[in-house]
């Protein structure tokens, strides 16, 4: 049972993190840096917890405010190029991060023991969960409660003029600056509401996994990241969220009977699922159909 | 200053620029693939590292000296590149650039795993050439095998560049990649074009995994990632599309990494390269040499 309440909390942080793609996403930007944002929150959330005493969720909301600034600061020079360009500049930023991380050490001893990260070691202890008698499935309750707040408010910015700002930067952007929309305030806000998210989502990974080390935010977590919303579909955030769930529940975990060729099996299907639905598991085709299927139902139900 | 020590210096930034000729090639390979079809293909230095690794399988299966191994690489790394296009492109729409890029993200893992699955992840010895041979030169030592890879590097740069200015292949590449709707009108097969660009920056890549075998002397699957970022940063530095570019940009990327690693040590050392790309972004965003405005 825990092995499978294990793996749920897995799926809500990988949501966060997806969606803090997602965001980025929507305005046409590919951003590699979310990994980056993830492990400063994790850094940030761990440290205030372990060292400062912080509550949890004080530091969850101290590490996505630090997450946020510095994804806003690192918006302003990296938008002014896009394209390849973008994808190269934010990739080297996330490894610059990654790379800062193993090489910084800030250490309190606290009785025989030494707390606190510690350069290429990373970061041991974060026990603030078992410290404070949270059982298994209140950690998941925790991480889903997240988890749906933030989807909410995205599928709310979805449906306001905020979201059609967003995809209209994304769709075409000099059409959108064409009707006075301002592109580059549009994108660094973006980037700004993917920094506070993925530092979030990365403030909860540091406490459930309490170890973490500068390996574990590499570029391969980077294009993770932005795998679940392309592989998912940008209409909606339901498609992040079930592409984590095709990632994380059937590629890795469900497909662990194959032993080693499960990993080969991996690669291959994500080539797979491109070519038969390039715009994303669920586009907005198939979101369409769905709805025509449950308001005929609905119609014949009635009559 | 020591002399010493200076002496030291010069030697390692001289290391450098001649394993930067890998970077180049590499660099070449990413440019050229965008300047034609406006993609980014990230699976290219894992597809050149397979690539690496089948010329190995080939030379275990039949004995052969060891300068056959490059040719083999060239060989399986252009059958690597039509293989890459023909499950990452073909199929899927070229108006959607997100799906293209995942597509790519996956090829890069199954060329990743394909590799470990069957070396077991055991990193394997590549053999070098005239590893034994040393020139001095004044106070300087240049070593033997690293001048055997540059000087096949740029061989194959010289090639490259008759092959895309001379010949009517290069000239329909090019069309394409300036006017792609035009050069349909005069009737270039974009098609044709897209498939042999491929093939040739495969072969290209085969022979940069080759060289980066025999300059490290060895090959294993974990060379793949810091080759794909090594890659692209010496694409945008150099300016997208601009072939001269990649070359000067990676032999200054690859002269930079060996001094960085030389005074500050080796895990400090792409934290100064991370940081040259962002000077380069900020000052100077379209690269070393910029194409003329209005393209991205």
């Amino acid at each position: 049972m825990d092995f499978y309440l294990g793996l749920i909390q897995i799926i809500g942080v990988h949501t966060l993190l997806g969606l803090s793609a997602y965001c980025v996403l929507l305005t046409g930007q590919v951003s590699l840096a979310q990994a980056g944002f993830f492990a400063i929150g994790a850094y940030v959330a761990g440290m205030l917890t372990v060292l400062a005493h912080w509550p949890l969720i004080f530091a969850l909301m101290a590490s996505g405010v630090v997450a946020g600034a510095i994804a806003c600061a690192v918006g302003f020079p990296a938008l002014r190029v896009k394209g390849l360009m973008l994808v190269v500049a934010t990739a080297a930023f996330g490894e610059a991060v990654r790379l800062f991380f193993f090489n910084f050490t800030y250490q309190v001893s606290r009785g025989a023991i030494q707390l606190g990260p510690h350069g290429g070691e990373g970061f041991r202890q974060i026990r603030y969960f078992p410290e404070n008698g949270w059982s298994t499935l209140d950690v998941v309750l925790f991480i889903w409660t997240v988890v749906a707040l933030v989807m909410a408010v995205l599928w709310w910015m979805d449906r306001s003029r905020a979201g059609a700002v967003l995809r209209a930067v994304g769709e075409d952007e000099i059409a959108a600056q064409s009707v006075g929309i301002n592109i580059t305030a549009v994108k660094v806000s973006a980037m700004t509401i993917g920094g506070v998210i993925a530092g979030i989502g990365g403030g909860i990974f540091a406490h459930y996994t309490t170890h973490i080390e500068h390996i574990q935010f590499g570029i391969v977590l980077a294009t993770f990241a932005i795998a679940y919303p392309i592989l998912g579909g940008l209409s909606n955030v339901f498609g992040t969220v079930l592409a984590v769930i095709f990632i994380q529940g059937l590629l890795i975990e469900g497909l662990r009977f194959m032993g080693d060729w499960r990993n080969l099996l991996f690669g291959g299907l994500i080539v797979l699922a491109m070519n038969v639905r390039p715009r994303g598991l669920l586009d907005a085709g198939t979101l369409l159909t769905l709805k025509r299927l449950f308001s005929r139902n609905r119609e014949r139900s009635g009559a | 200053m020591d002399l010493l020590y200076l002496i030291d210096t010069i030697q390692s930034i001289a290391d450098g620029v001649l394993f930067g000729t890998t970077y180049a090639l590499l660099g070449i390979g990413f440019t050229l693939i965008f300047g034609v079809m406006h993609k980014i293909n990230l699976s290219y230095a894992a597809a050149s590292i397979g690539a690496a690794y089948a010329s190995l399988l080939i030379l275990s299966v039949i004995k052969a000296p060891a300068i056959v191994v490059f040719l083999m690489a060239a060989v399986a790394g252009g059958a690597v590149g039509g293989f890459v296009y023909l499950v990452g492109f073909k199929f899927i729409p070229l108006a959607n650039p997100l799906a293209t890029l995942m597509s790519t993200v996956g090829l890069l893992l199954l060329i990743d795993e394909i590799i470990v699955h069957t070396t077991a992840g055991v990193p394997l010895n590549y053999p070098a050439l005239f590893s034994d041979v040393i020139v001095p030169i004044g106070p300087f030592n240049l070593r033997g095998d690293l001048m055997f890879v540059f000087v096949l590097g740029c061989v194959c740069m010289v090639v490259l560049l008759l092959l895309l200015y001379r010949t009517r292949l290069g000239l329909a590449t090019r069309a394409v990649s300036q006017q792609p709707v035009a050069s349909e009108l005069c009737g270039i097969s974009i098609t044709r074009v897209n498939v042999l660009t491929f093939v040739i920056t495969g072969i290209v890549g085969g022979i940069a995994g080759a060289m980066t075998g025999a300059a490290i002397g060895m090959l294993s699957p974990l060379l793949s990632l810091p080759l794909t970022v090594k890659g692209l940063i010496v694409t945008v530095i150099g300016g997208l599309g601009s072939i001269p570019g990649a070359i000067i940009a990676g032999l200054v990327v690859g002269g930079l990494e060996n001094l960085f690693q030389f005074l500050r040590g080796v895990s400090e050392r792409d934290l100064y390269i991370m940081l040259l790309l962002f000077v380069f972004l900020v000052f100077r965003p379209s690269g070393i040499f910029s194409l003329p405005a209005g393209r991205d």
